[in-house]
């Protein structure tokens, strides 16, 4: 049970950094609050009391996205359904929107922030390996002197393990900053034992770019989630990948390589076998859901095997 | 506790109430508005049974503190449609009997109405997708999401709102015709009340303390500071229990809470009732309990060991029940048969899961009637137990079924009810406990693990000569229905199959694992799986198709049953040919199968899940807008929110 003695909903983020800066020890920043309160639970946390709770959401700065030269800024309130119902996202950021239909339900994304789920900083995160494909970075805003400070962290460095990121006391997360993959095929991997409400095993985002002719790889975007304490972008493949014909042969070459970076402690086996093939069945289904071009696969007509 | 003044429009009502600032939605619903149709099954945001709308938007109100809600527009299951009337989708649930056990309807409802103001054109596959965060245990879905469809139909002009209605009789008779369910309307608005959503005046709340240990002498038990606290109305222990102490089904050997010792993790050590929950949470952190940590058992077969741990000082062999039957002779049957077989089957430990976690309210009457209301599965039984436990004639002791949210036997055993007396007793204040979710699961039966040995003797031609059944179950810290469990399998143990020569022995044995009790199918189900896997892997051993061999060996008229009642009717040949026929079976043993089969995934087969129905047809759409020549350029100042 959580049990709090204040709940304060600022509406400017100097009011919320005011309030986040003179919080009694002890105090948490909000935002769906879908994590906070089944952790105050028996079997987590147990009962839980918080001297306060400062709620985000109805920050107005933090609401909204934004372009700025090639990059999209999501505010820190953009929560997980926004990434399926808003048209210009879902073209902007296609890997986003497989991620969020395979997130918790459609309920729990109508509150839940991405912003929030990296915070949380959980290995399993399925928020984690799309934001770093598309080279993430998270904005973190500050008080000093009574002025707003911000700073950016890529978000593959900003996570350093279970439960524990480079944010500094008393920051705010204000925005994630991702690029605007447009014209790129997108697709997201996740295993879990139902398909609502599931936490990860180990899931996978990718994102292809051919060129027109559908023949070549011009760009390939890989990243892992539940294999190791942190996010993993396999930045090898990918270069790897560029400029190369896209062939089946070539994508099963890469995703047998990828079982090689499962870093995980438990279940080491299970997750090397799923790696091999999210990274191929990713790729697949990145090439296939790229707008307005047709793939030719230089191995067309070959069988594929099992 | 601190307060908070929330402003809410609730239900096109607006409302103001200074409430405790730690309330989550769910709570101020349901506690200080009285909007008890939404529901708490797990508190977790995992069930839906809480679903409500917050500025039009459907989420979890468990997940949702109530002061983030502060100046929103809410609507409950209680706003939909006005007092007496349905709307389509809760007339639809009404029609297909979309409602069993009820607990999960009002969340399921919401699910549905939110699916269809989204998208009043959803497929199967989208409906499916949208309530996916609304669990049922006991529909299976599929009345469900036939309600959803027949309900979209007609929001969407598709078809009239006649096909809401109930289907006209079929003459007089009932037989063959789709009846609706007296009790749906209740259910499907929510204005059913189930344990957890009484309220009585001057009402107590409950909590338990439950032991970390799995195994442990108590050496003492000190409630004096939880005694002492404000708001705190009693603290019970096993002391306070007048009369002979002990319930369960079959054999009394469970104590209202710990007596002496504890003989599982999770057991009732000792229990609080005061003003609040709150207070009654922070009470059990003050009693302190000294433990002597005792050997744990948790394994059956070492429970039969000698010098294992004694779990209960009567049985000091650890066994619960064993039941034996005997019929023919099973050396000669296996001296006639051609082959033998013999193998081992093993199932798991199985949590019920009804989406309503256990509650109950007592009180004692004027006339010093002690009564409680709880959904318990057996209250006649739970009467006779409790008027012993707390030394009143039967007449003073009065037990009220409310609706169960979903039993399937895991609300058999009279797990907390004692506990609800006494406190009522004690201070002549009703008293209500709720169990959380986790607290169910950690305190509730299961469905018995089982190990069977098998050996079964056949002749070439499939006839069973005999057959040697040997079940060993995990009966858990307590009896209660395993007697009753280990009978069912006895009896059922070798399947609708006339068999000359047997001999079956069950027996449960006492651990320190969770108690196993009733469930579904009362121990048949462990039985069958480990007799229908036998004949399968006899119909390949001897190349017979495995209808074929069922049908050598199944009961007829006249046969005689394990236990040797000769049966007048029987219905397993038509039971065969109807299973044949629908799951378009090939013939053939079963290894003749396999990769070349043509018999799955025939149109009445269920397709397995998929995800992104919205996104696969929006990409098919947009794909047809780009190559109209839509530009995907966008503005690179362009604000989308």
């Amino acid at each position: 049970m959580l049990i709090y003695d204040e709940y304060h909903l600022p509406t400017s983020l100097e009011e919320a950094l005011a309030l986040w800066a003179d919080a009694p020890e002890g105090s948490r920043l909000v935002s769906g609050a879908t994590d906070i309160l089944p952790w105050a639970r028996d079997g987590r946390a147990g009962d839980v009391h918080l001297p306060a709770l400062i709620d985000v959401t109805r920050i107005g700065e933090l609401r909204g996205q934004k372009f700025e030269k090639g990059r999209v800024r999501l505010g820190a309130n953009t929560v997980y359904q926004d990434f399926l119902t808003n048209d210009t996202l879902r073209r902007a950021l296609p890997c986003m929107p497989h991620c969020a239909i395979w997130f918790a339900d459609d309920q729990i994304r109508q509150q839940a922030s991405l912003a929030g789920n990296l915070v949380n900083a959980s290995p399993v995160a399925d928020g984690t390996p799309p934001v770093v494909a598309l080279n993430g970075e998270i904005e973190l805003a500050r008080l000093e002197d009574g002025e707003i400070r911000r700073r950016c962290v890529p978000v593959v460095d900003f996570i350093e393990g279970p439960g524990r990121t480079r944010i500094q006391p008393g920051e705010i997360a204000t925005a994630v900053i991702l690029d605007a993959a447009n014209g790129y095929g997108g697709a997201f991997q996740k295993v879990g034992q139902r398909r609502s409400l599931v936490i990860s095993v180990a899931c996978c985002a990718a994102l292809v770019k051919t060129d027109s002719s559908g023949r070549v790889f011009e760009d390939v975007r890989l990243a892992l989630g539940g294999v190791g304490p942190g996010p993993m972008r396999l930045s090898a493949i990918e270069s790897a990948m560029r400029g190369e014909r896209v062939s089946r042969a070539l994508i099963r070459r890469v995703a047998a390589g990828a079982g090689d970076m499962v870093a995980s402690r438990s279940r080491k086996e299970y997750r090397r076998e799923v790696v091999v093939n999210f990274v191929r069945a990713a790729l697949e289904e990145a090439l296939a859901n790229q707008p307005d071009i047709e793939v030719k696969f230089q191995d067309a007509g070959e069988t594929v095997d099992a | 506790m601190p307060k908070m003044k929330l402003e809410m429009e609730v239900n096109n009502r607006k409302v103001v109430k200074e409430t405790d600032t730690h309330k989550r939605l769910i709570d101020f619903l349901r506690e200080d508005l009285n909007l008890t149709g939404t529901k708490e099954g797990c508190g977790a945001g995992e069930c839906g049974t809480c679903s409500v709308f917050v500025d039009g938007k459907l989420v979890k109100s468990c997940l949702m503190p109530a002061a983030k809600a502060n100046g929103a527009k809410i609507e409950t299951i209680e706003g939909l449609a006005k007092p007496g009337e349905l709307t389509p989708v809760q007339k639809a649930f009404h029609k297909t009997g979309a409602s069993q056990c009820g607990y999960c309807i009002p969340g399921m409802v919401m699910a549905a109405t939110a699916c269809l103001r989204e998208n009043p054109k959803a497929g199967i596959e989208e409906i499916k997708e949208r309530l996916g965060g609304n669990i049922c245990r006991c529909t299976g879905y599929t009345k469900i999401f036939e309600a959803v469809e027949i309900a979209r139909s007609v929001v969407a002009g598709e078809a009239p709102a006649g096909v809401l209605d109930e289907d006209e009789p079929l003459g007089e008779s009932y037989i063959g015709h789709n009846v609706r369910r007296l009790d749906a309307p209740s259910k499907v608005t929510g204005r059913l009340k189930y344990a957890a959503d009484m309220k009585l005046p001057d009402m107590l709340q409950m909590q338990v303390l439950r032991s970390p240990h799995a195994h442990a002498r108590i050496v003492s038990i000190d409630t004096s500071e939880a005694e002492a606290m404000d708001g705190v109305a009693c603290v019970i222990t096993a002391d306070d229990v007048p009369g002979k102490d002990g319930f369960g089904v079959f054999v009394h050997d469970q104590p209202i809470m710990a007596r002496g010792k504890v003989r599982h993790v999770g057991e009732a050590v000792a229990a609080v009732a005061a003003e609040d929950l709150v207070t009654a949470r922070r009470a059990l952190s003050k009693i302190k309990v000294e433990y002597e940590v005792l050997p744990g058992l948790f394994d059956a077969e070492e429970a039969l060991k000698p010098g294992a741990p004694v779990i209960h000082d009567y049985a000091p062999g650890n066994v619960v029940k064993h039941i034996p039957v005997r019929k023919g002779d099973v050396e000669k049957g296996f001296a006639e048969a051609d082959l033998i077989l013999e193998d081992d089957f093993s199932t798991q430990q199985v949590e019920h899961a009804y989406l309503e976690p256990e509650a109950g309210v007592a009180y004692v009457d004027a006339d010093d009637v002690v009564t409680v209301i709880s959904p318990s599965q057996n209250i006649t039984h739970h009467r006779h137990m409790l008027a012993d436990i707390i030394a009143k004639p039967i007449n003073k002791v009065r037990f009220i079924m409310s609706p169960v949210g979903g039993g399937f036997g895991g609300k058999e055993d009279m797990i907390y009810q004692g506990m609800l007396a006494l406190a009522a007793m004690k201070t002549h204040r009703p008293v209500q406990l709720n169990f959380t979710r986790e607290e169910s699961l950690i305190a509730s039966a299961k469905r018995h693990p089982s190990r069977v040995h098998y050996r079964m003797g056949l002749k070439r031609d499939g006839r069973i000569t005999a057959v040697e059944f040997s079940m060993l179950s995990d009966g858990g810290a307590y009896g209660m229905s395993s007697e009753g469990v280990m009978r069912k399998a006895a009896i059922l143990s070798c399947g609708p199959y006339e068999i000359e020569n047997l001999k079956v022995d069950t027996r449960a044995v006492y651990t320190n694992n969770t108690p196993s009790g009733a469930f579904r199918t009362f121990g048949g189900m462990q039985a069958q799986f480990a007799t229908e896997s036998m004949m399968d892997m006899a119909a390949e051993a001897l190349d017979l198709d495995p209808f074929e061999i069922r049908r050598i060996n199944m009961m007829k008229i006249g046969s005689l049953t394990h236990t040797q009642q000769a049966l007048k009717t029987a219905s397993l040949d038509r039971v065969l040919d109807a299973a044949e026929k629908a799951s378009r079976w090939e013939k053939g043993a079963p290894k003749v199968r396999g990769a070349t089969r043509q018999d799955l995934d025939g149109p009445d087969t269920r397709k397995s899940c998929t995800l992104g129905a919205r996104i696969a047809a929006e990409v098919s759409g947009a794909e047809k807008g780009q190559r109209s020549g839509a530009s995907e350029k966008t503005k690179d100042s362009e604000r989308v929110a």
